[in-house]
């Protein structure tokens, strides 16, 4: 139990209850006066508000630093292209209020359609798929023209890559940016 | 009356790219632009579908997204965007099969020809064009289809 | 909240995309800290920032101005931080990030001596970061990574000073545990 006033040594149990506060800036006047009088003479305290301090900077630097080399490359853009992708209806529901097809749900013409329409696509699908599959895969680069750089033409198909590779002389690299 | 031709329609359109090439007017391309260095890490969330076909072939340890835009092209209409470092990329639809659109892309500086190529492009395959250096990274170009 | 601000925020109720761009402009920067506060990945963050402001267009027209118009975007951040680590321990990760073939081994758990370099350092935080629950981490980054007084953090969190209090007590012992060496003889 401690005394009140400042020129009385409050005790390390009693301090410790308040060194966040005081860390945090959230004691009130009375309060920082009897931290601040205890401090110089509890090593102990000290060595933790130093902890907290460490464990600060440790949690805040690499926040800092990161947001201060940051330059938010296109992020106002994806907002915009977000807002604007979430309120475009989908293209079913577009479709099915276009439709209005509960008048012929009511005339029962619908479900032949769709039947009709997945018995055409059932029967001709196999077909197709027959026909384009045995056409050959061209090349994806037609051609490379360059007089500036020597070229490479990198083309696999697991994974589906295609890469044309400019190296540049040294005329272009001492005239790059 | 108007209903049933509408759906009848719908019907015939969605049959219709089984019977042969389809004439759209126009192809839509996405154009990203990226540098690519050892400097750092890290891989722009813009360019996840890229992320098996750059690896694949490349060590770098960043890449970072510079432009992204998508141009609609039409037949023999040139699109031109400017691109790092102080070039300009030139494309234009030269021909449209059924899977693939052929489109030739040049690319020039002070309008000067430094690359022509023709490449085709179909829905989920990318062409990536690279190797100009802009300071310690490299810059590479992504072409992929939108439709 | 200045009448400037106030005027920004119901001509985003209304719909007015300008005004949700001079948000944007003024709040982004924040928004990223407290979400790399959370990730500490810069693309993470960057998608969080994204989808923040995104959700912020969406639902603002729920904000009453009961509270701080900032507590409650930071809460909306936190929130959609924590849903996005939450998503992400479900899903293997794609990108080629930061600590993508780095791995905290055993040994230097069992090794307090050793040098860390700067990656492991911020690896060892953020793995210290993610054993607290996601009030105390909540209340921790408020604190030491934007400042937030208590009485903010309360606002920002829908919890009382009290409790702020126990978890930031709670947060900060618990880390300073995990992260004892580094913490004792600073950086």
């Amino acid at each position: 139990m401690w005394k009140g006033g400042g020129s009385v040594k409050s005790e390390c149990s009693s301090i410790s209850r308040l060194l966040e506060k005081y860390f945090d800036q959230e004691v009130t006047q009375k309060e920082r006066s009897l931290v601040e009088d205890h401090l110089p003479d509890c090593p102990a305290c000290r060595m933790a508000l130093d902890s907290m301090q460490n464990l600060r900077i440790l949690i805040k630097s690499p926040v800092e630093e990161a947001a201060e080399k940051e330059t938010f490359p296109w992020v106002w853009e994806k907002v915009e292209r977000g807002i604007q992708r979430k309120e475009r209806p989908g293209l079913w529901e577009s479709l099915w209020s276009w439709l209005d097809v509960t008048s012929l749900r009511k005339r029962k013409i619908l479900i032949p359609a769709v039947a009709a329409a997945v018995i055409l696509i059932l029967i001709t699908a196999p077909l197709l798929y027959k026909k384009i599959s045995s056409y050959p895969v061209p090349s994806v680069v037609e051609y490379v023209e360059s007089e500036t750089y020597n070229v490479m033409v990198y083309e696999l198909e697991t994974p589906q890559v295609t890469v044309i590779w400019l190296f540049e002389g040294p005329e272009e690299e001492s005239s790059t940016s | 009356m108007k209903r049933k031709a509408s759906l009848f329609v719908i019907l015939i359109l969605l049959l219709s790219p089984f019977f042969g090439a389809v004439a759209f007017a126009q192809v839509q391309v996405r154009v990203r632009v990226m540098e690519a260095s050892n400097v750092g890490s890290g891989f722009d969330s813009s360019l996840r579908d890229l992320h098996d076909q750059l690896g694949s072939l490349f060590s770098f340890s960043s890449y970072r997204l510079l432009k992204d835009e998508s141009v609609n092209l039409s037949p023999n209409q040139s699109v031109s965007l400017s691109i790092p470092p102080e070039r300009s990329l030139e494309l234009t639809l030269i021909n449209q099969h059924r899977v693939a659109a052929e489109i030739r892309v040049k690319i020039t500086r002070q309008g000067r020809d430094l690359l022509t190529t023709l490449v085709r492009l179909a829905p989920g395959r990318s062409v990536s064009i690279g190797g100009p250096k802009r300071g310690e990274g490299t810059i590479i170009v992504a072409l992929s289809r939108l439709q | 909240m200045d009448v400037n601000e106030a005027q920004l925020i119901s001509r985003c109720q209304q719909g007015d995309q300008e005004a949700l761009k001079e948000i944007f402009n003024q709040y982004h920067q924040k928004v990223y800290r407290i979400a790399y506060g959370v990730v500490r990945q810069r693309e993470e963050a960057l998608d969080i920032a994204q989808e923040v402001f995104i959700k912020l267009f969406r639902s603002i027209r729920q904000f009453q101005g009961k509270s701080r118009f900032y507590t409650y975007l930071y809460r909306m951040t936190m929130n959609t931080a924590i849903d996005h680590t939450r998503k992400m321990k479900k899903v293997p990760s794609l990108s080629m990030d930061e600590e993508e073939g780095f791995q905290l081994s055993d040994d230097a758990e069992r090794r307090p001596d050793r040098i860390l370099d700067h990656k492991e350092l911020e690896a060892r935080v953020k793995w210290a970061m993610d054993q607290l629950s996601p009030d105390q981490k909540a209340v921790l980054i408020f604190r030491e990574v934007e400042g937030l007084s208590y009485q903010e953090i309360a606002e920002a969190t829908g919890s009382s000073i009290g409790t702020v209090m126990s978890r930031l007590h709670y947060g900060r012992k618990k880390v300073q545990e995990l992260l004892k060496d580094y913490v004792e003889r600073g950086r």
